[in-house]
């Protein structure tokens, strides 16, 4: 029982974790990318294409990740080169992302029948640690992109806080006029966080259909993206709080699949909500926003 | 040789420049004087490459500068020190000044002990005190702001270095070990270019002087051939009427409007002010000088109802309180305090709730009354612009300050604080503030008049209080000299 929710909460916890973690860098960069659940679903339903198709994780994988990153180059000549306001735009490839991958699926899948599935991502066990009882299966014996999202939450924290790359990208979230001014290259960095965050929503994306649900369904992200723009503003733009947050939202989808278990006379969709709920309380009680970047969220043009 | 020629900037239906012509040779300490609204920032702007000319082109060493490029210029080796710095808010200072060439050298990771250690030996060097390490930027004071970014241009190494009205935010003691580093840079073989309106000070230290009026050059000399007077004439066409320099003297019996009482306020585990006590009667303009950072923004805070003490009262009006009408606050940061500069003009001065109040019926507002008040004034105040519907971004900087100072006015408050009300202003505009704060107090109102300008502390205040680490004195009158004040406002008396 434990175990079980424990693996739960860990699988709900990672693609909310390794979405958050390339928000983050676009955020400090002072972009806020509303796009970020579209990229993610443009992930899932590519990557599982590829995989299905031609028969490979690994490109399915490199699918999902070219995908995502796709759909953050249109939204970075939108929102950089072209100052588009970013609410707007990033809503815009969210809705493209559902559409897009809606399409598709029928097309593909829709009208046939087939099982759109393929085999789950194998899970690797860490040594002895894997046998530890109760944790050993649930903390040691997941898939790759489990360990290399948590692996990349030091690697975030390190480049962002003590790097001389992250102090600029984060000059660029704070005062992109007086970034510019110093030539730190504002329209660059912008960009390198938003492939970055390309990069992140595509594993995240591809971790839903090739390692969790192994199929895709229309919408299969459900506003994760949301939560994890939410556990951006939770975890205080920090990375080992946004790992903290995702764990949280994760155990909240957890506990909502052992309620929905214990087969009480509540109707399901009241547990079903449950995980959105708490972001709306945790955000009530974080979302103060007094860390947030300076100019997050303003478009910014050089002037002429 | 750093050479601009022909340069004409617009802004929609403003020139503010005009077929500019400027040159500064290397080894140079170039002044470039002006009324507010010259356009004097707006060439610094055009030179440092934050702003496009609309015509004309900038040479440095013959070589064509890309116009509007901030990073080219810098690449060439100029750097600027604005009026409002551009650093970085939510960093700390030394994050601030590894983005600049301090922060340079090889290695990903960031050094921050070693920008640290030199930060400090630059600044031992000038005289400048450092914040605490690890303090961000936002809590800093002005006069910190500046000294950080002059730090940081400097960190850059810049053979054109172009300080924008950099004096005005200095204590007394910085100014001599400021304008010695100029000299230094000047024998370094870089050019300086100062832009201020306090003409001593240019005549003092510049080799050669540019003034501009209305975005003209009208003049460059040498301060061997010219005079204050001739100087002031050629910035403003005449001299502005000699104040009536003698303070209103000190009576015993008035009113006393605002009381304030062993105010203490402490945050973060400071006491920013500690058991401050003054009061402010009728007719009476009350001074208080000091160091920027030793607790005058919290003071004002307070007065402003922003911030609520932790100890004390104020009494205003012989009643306790501080959220009514009968108080106006003068910010001393207008572009961040004062005004939202996306709003136009008329808008801006209804933010103020007197005037929003006197605008409105029954909760909606009288557009056709706002915009006629508005127009009044602009007349009044000679605030140069395009008319009530203009942005206030439109505006330079002191005709900000002078519609901060108009719409604290038409509040009709019954006491006034003013907080470096003529920061940035030129001496007519200077002038006029202090015409306008005598006439405020003759009519039977309290001034509270909060600067780090001596001069004008001494020239318009009846009495004098000297504030250092949030607490406060009155100085006695054989105190009221530059250089008493200054040892005082240092915290010679705790």
């Amino acid at each position: 029982m434990l175990d079980a929710f424990l693996n739960s909460t860990v699988s709900m916890a990672t693609p909310i974790l390794l979405a958050a973690l390339g928000e983050l860098l676009v955020e400090r960069a002072g972009i806020i990318n509303i796009g970020i659940e579209g990229a993610m679903l443009a992930g899932a339903f590519f990557g599982l294409a590829a995989a299905y198709f031609m028969g490979s994780l690994a490109l399915g994988i490199l699918a999902a990740m070219g995908a995502a990153v796709a759909m953050n180059a249109i939204l970075a000549v939108l929102v950089v080169n072209l100052a588009v306001n970013q609410v707007v735009a990033g809503t815009a490839l969210d809705i493209l992302a559902v559409g897009l991958t809606g399409v598709f699926y029928r097309q593909m899948f829709g009208i046939t029948g087939k099982a759109f599935m393929v085999r789950s991502m194998p899970r690797l066990a860490l040594g002895p640690l894997a046998r530890l009882p109760i944790v050993g299966k649930p903390l040691f014996e997941q898939s790759a992109l489990v360990y290399l999202a948590f692996a990349i939450v030091p690697v975030v924290a390190w480049v962002v806080g003590r790097t001389r790359y992250g102090l600029r990208l984060r000059a660029a979230g704070e005062n992109p006029a007086a970034a510019d001014a110093l030539g730190l290259g504002v329209y660059a960095l912008r960009w390198q966080a938003l492939l970055a965050s390309g990069v992140l929503s595509g594993l995240a994306g591809a971790f839903l259909t090739l390692a969790y649900a192994n199929t895709f369904v229309e919408n299969i992200t459900a506003g994760r993206g949301f939560v994890a723009l939410a556990v951006v503003i939770v975890g205080r733009w920090n990375p080992w709080g946004l790992a903290l947050a995702s764990l949280l939202f994760g155990a909240a989808m957890a506990l909502q699949f052992g309620l929905q278990a214990l087969g009480t006379a509540l109707p399901y969709q009241l547990f079903l909500a449950l995980p959105y709920a708490l972001t709306l309380v945790v955000l009530a009680g974080f979302g103060g926003g007094v860390d947030a970047p300076s100019a997050l969220g303003e478009p910014y043009s050089r002037s002429s | 040789m750093l050479r601009a020629t022909g340069i004409t900037k617009r802004f929609s239906r403003v020139v503010a420049l005009d077929g500019v012509d400027f040159a500064a040779a290397p080894g140079e300490i170039h002044a470039l004087l002006g009324e507010n609204g010259a356009g004097k920032t707006t060439l610094m702007n055009v030179l440092a490459g934050r702003l496009r000319p609309d015509a004309g082109a900038a040479t440095l060493d013959g070589l064509e500068l890309r116009a509007g490029s901030p990073a080219a210029a810098l690449a060439a080796g100029i750097a600027a020190v604005h009026q409002s710095p551009m650093l970085f808010e939510r960093m700390t200072w030394e994050e601030n000044l590894a983005l600049g060439a301090m922060g340079a050298g090889s290695g990903v990771r960031l050094a921050l002990d070693r920008v640290a250690n030199d930060a400090r030996r630059l600044a031992e060097r000038l005289g400048f005190e450092l914040p605490a390490p690890r303090a961000t930027v936002d809590e800093r004071s002005m006069g910190e702001r500046v000294r950080l970014e002059i730090l940081h241009a400097l960190s850059l190494d810049p053979r054109v270095l172009i300080l924008d009205e950099p004096t005005a935010v200095l204590a007394p003691g910085e100014l001599s070990a400021f304008l010695d580093l100029l000299r230094r840079l000047r024998s370094e073989g870089r050019i300086v270019i100062l832009v201020t309106h306090k003409l001593a000070e240019a005549l003092a230290v510049a080799d050669r002087i540019t003034v501009l009026r209305h975005g003209r050059v009208v003049a460059t000399t040498a301060p061997a051939s010219t005079s204050e007077s001739a100087l002031a004439r050629l910035m403003i066409g005449e001299l502005p009427e000699a104040a009536p320099e003698k303070p209103a003297p000190v009576e015993a019996a008035r009113r006393v409007l605002l009381e304030i009482s062993a105010l203490t306020v402490e945050y973060r585990g400071n006491r920013a002010l500690d058991a401050v006590t003054l009061g402010v009667g009728a007719g009476e303009i009350v001074g208080i000088a000091g160091v920027e950072g030793n607790g005058q923004a919290e003071l004002v805070e307070v007065l402003a109802g922003a911030r609520r003490p932790s100890a004390g009262r104020i009494a205003l009006c012989g009643a306790e309180r501080v959220w009514t009408d009968e108080i106006a606050v003068i910010p001393q940061n207008r572009d961040i305090d004062g005004l939202v500069l996306d709003m136009p003009l008329w808008e801006n001065l209804l933010l103020a709730r007197p005037i929003r109040k006197r605008m409105s019926r029954h909760g909606w507002l009288d557009r056709a009354r706002a915009l006629e008040l508005c127009r009044e004034l602009i007349r009044a105040f000679r605030i140069r612009a395009e008319g009530p519907g203009a942005s206030a971004a439109s505006l330079s900087g002191g005709n900000r300050q002078r519609l901060s100072v108009a719409r604290a006015l038409a509040q009709n408050p019954r006491v006034l604080v003013a907080h470096n009300a003529t920061r940035g202003l030129d001496l007519a505009a200077t002038a006029e503030v202090h015409r306008t704060l005598r006439a405020f107090a003759a009519d039977g109102g309290a001034v509270l008049l909060i600067s780090n300008d001596l001069d004008e502390l001494l020239g318009v205040c009846g009495r004098l209080f000297v504030m250092s680490r949030g607490r406060i004195r009155e100085t006695r009158p054989d105190e009221r000299t530059p250089e008493a004040l200054g040892l005082l406002m240092a915290g010679r008396w705790h």
